[in-house]
């Protein structure tokens, strides 16, 4: 028994009003904690197909091209020399920038022309895993992903034009070095994706390198930057900087649109929140203003048996910090619950993956006991205002 | 022990004053019982609320102990209500929503710290004395009108006050509900605790070793 038994036995006295304010107020948190755990999935979720779109960063070696056109005849654009990067060091110093948790995937690449059964083909060298994340559209129609280095994952467009099935050897036959050749097995067949992957063979990076000369070198290296906390300019300031003389595009249409989309929901989510959470804070101050009203001679009581103004102000502010931590956690328990429900109607795929964290239970409760004593400061003021005089003297 | 002198008080409402204490003085000795009779509107009521500190006065002297109260500061005032002064009204003014036990430890219940065993010990007692120790757990609505000023009376008595101040103590009792009541302050005088009544009924003030009489914001007869 002490100061807070007074607030918690009116809190339980008034129960329909408790009930009342902490149904409103639950409401309100169910909605905040629902959306927020609804907008993280599909947040989550829309970074995932908007990855799945590809790069949207691209680091390759600076080059000179040149314009031939001579007497009339036009060779187009020529390289003047073909520039390679070092894989380990250009994944390292990417690995290595600041905004590296916002980026999802390094890709390196490296390109090399041959000829199978009499048809000029472009044989693009792959770290299959890296490559997998960054084509979420990828489908295998035929076989699987290369899970040996010798194995081949052929464009559609490719394979028909060479006529490649499944366990076909694919020679390689140019090399730069005193490595010879090596012959390739082709293990999966891509579906149809409507890019240039429908036209070239796919092959182990490092069997690549090998069997062309070139150990550890690339022609360019994808990236995938998730940017919904960081600026893209950012991302590519950094690796820039960490890899002084390199080219450095960025697909900014994508990156931006990644950017907005994330933002609006997030906004919106922000928006929403905080029109509830006022709402709610209102119903207390409202509540607790009328309750002081009808409670004027309680407080005159309180105030002849010595009760000083901070003491009844702290019992009104108990009394609504109870409602609150109360609100925090039904609302939470049930906004965490709501959100599954949300996820299966929206069809959302990703609500199994949420994870119930009882910090963020704690911290919700905390801070909404918090607000609803902030609610009642006002409504608490005035009752600590109330002289016994005025409460209980009939003159 | 208190020593009012030439206290003044008026009221102002909807634009009227109204005096309703026109310098009144009294002194009550350690252990004495006085009773402040008079007609409604006499100022008797606004009087004792003056004397119990939960009404300023707008002049004259109010000392305890010697101490100037019209001085003293917000803490010591609390400090006295919560020790040396008690008061029980007319209407009982219990909390609603806390048994009579709680009720009566309310000024043990100022703080975060909890109402020791030794202080609901003594809460019982003082329920014992007042003859609801068997009820100690009901709740005011569970109670008779008696019971609940018995409730408030012991109250009263747990925080060991010096001066006990009844306003109309037994105004909303009947007549043998009052009778046990005004026993009960009879009891309590006896014990040693100084008692000022403010009553209309000549029968219960005639019980007090004093009688004070007023008329019209003044003492008539002390």
């Amino acid at each position: 028994m002490n100061i807070l038994t007074i607030a918690l036995r009116n809190a339980r006295k008034k129960w329909v009003r408790t009930s009342l304010l902490l149904l409103v107020f639950s409401l309100g948190v169910v909605s905040i904690v629902a959306l927020s755990f609804v907008s993280r999935v599909v947040g989550e979720g829309l970074e995932k197909k908007l990855v799945s779109y590809g790069a949207n960063i691209l680091v390759s070696p600076k080059s000179e091209k040149l314009t031939v056109s001579y007497g009339g005849f036009a060779l187009g654009d020529m390289l003047f020399d073909v520039a390679y990067l070092d894989e380990a060091d250009t994944v390292a110093r990417i690995d290595g920038i600041a905004l590296r948790q916002n980026v999802s995937v390094i890709a390196p690449k490296l390109v090399v022309m041959d000829r199978v059964n009499g048809a000029a083909v472009a044989i693009v060298g792959v770290r299959f895993e890296q490559e997998k994340l960054l084509k979420g559209f990828w489908t295998v129609e035929q076989g699987d992903f290369p899970a040996t280095p010798e194995g081949v994952l052929a464009g559609s467009a490719a394979a028909a034009k060479l006529g490649l099935k499944l366990g076909d050897t694919v020679p390689v036959s140019r090399t730069e070095g005193p490595t010879p050749g090596a012959k390739l097995v082709v293990r999966g067949i891509l579906a149809p994706t409507g890019s240039e992957d429908d036209n070239v063979l796919l092959a182990d990076l490092g069997q690549v390198q090998r069997v062309t000369g070139r150990p550890g070198k690339v022609n360019f290296v994808e990236v995938a930057a998730l940017c919904s906390g960081c600026p893209i300019d950012d991302i590519v300031g950094q690796i820039a900087a960490t890899l002084p003389g390199v080219e450095i595009k960025t697909l900014r249409g994508i990156v931006e649109q990644r950017m907005v989309s994330v933002h609006f929901v997030k906004r919106l989510i922000l928006s929403v929140s905080l029109v509830i959470l006022l709402t709610g804070c209102s119903m207390v101050g409202i509540s607790m203003l009328s309750a002081v009203n009808e409670r004027k001679k309680e407080i005159g009581i309180l105030r002849s048996l010595g009760f000083s103004r901070r003491a009844v102000f702290s019992i009104f502010c108990a009394e609504a910090a109870v409602v609150g931590l109360l609100a925090g956690i039904v609302g939470y328990v049930a906004g965490y619950l709501v959100s599954f429900r949300i996820l299966a109607v929206l069809e959302v795929e990703g609500g199994g993956a949420l994870p119930f964290e009882p910090l963020h239970l704690a911290a919700t409760a905390l801070v909404l006991a918090l607000l609803t004593s902030l609610a009642s400061l006002f409504p608490a003021w005035k009752a600590a205002g109330i002289e016994p005089s005025e409460a209980l003297v009939t003159l | 022990m208190l020593e009012a002198s030439s206290i003044t008080k008026s009221f102002r409402h909807d634009g009227l004053t109204a005096q309703a204490l026109k310098g009144v003085s009294l002194t009550v000795a350690p252990g004495e019982f006085v009773s402040i009779v008079g007609r409604s509107g006499s100022g008797k009521s606004t009087f004792v609320s003056v004397l119990s500190t939960l009404l300023a006065p707008d002049s004259g002297q109010l000392l305890y102990n010697g101490q100037d109260l019209a001085a003293a500061s917000e803490a010591e005032i609390n400090a006295l209500r919560h020790g040396d002064f008690a008061v029980i009204f007319q209407f009982h003014y219990l909390l609603p929503y806390l048994t009579a036990l709680e009720n009566t430890l309310l000024p043990f219940m100022r703080g975060l710290k909890p109402v020791s065993r030794a202080q609901k010990t003594r809460g019982l007692e003082c329920l014992e004395r007042v003859g609801l120790a068997d009820k100690a757990m009901r709740l005011p609505g569970q109670l008779s009108g008696g019971e609940q000023q018995r409730v408030a009376i012991a109250r009263a008595l747990v925080k060991d006050a010096r001066i006990l101040f009844a306003d109309e103590p037994t105004g909303s009792l009947d007549s043998a509900t009052g009778s046990t009541v005004m026993e009960l302050l009879g009891q309590i005088h006896k014990d040693g605790l100084s008692v000022v009544m403010v009553t209309h009924n000549e029968e219960y003030a005639r019980l007090a070793q004093r009688v004070v009489r007023m008329e019209d914001g003044l003492v008539v007869q002390a």
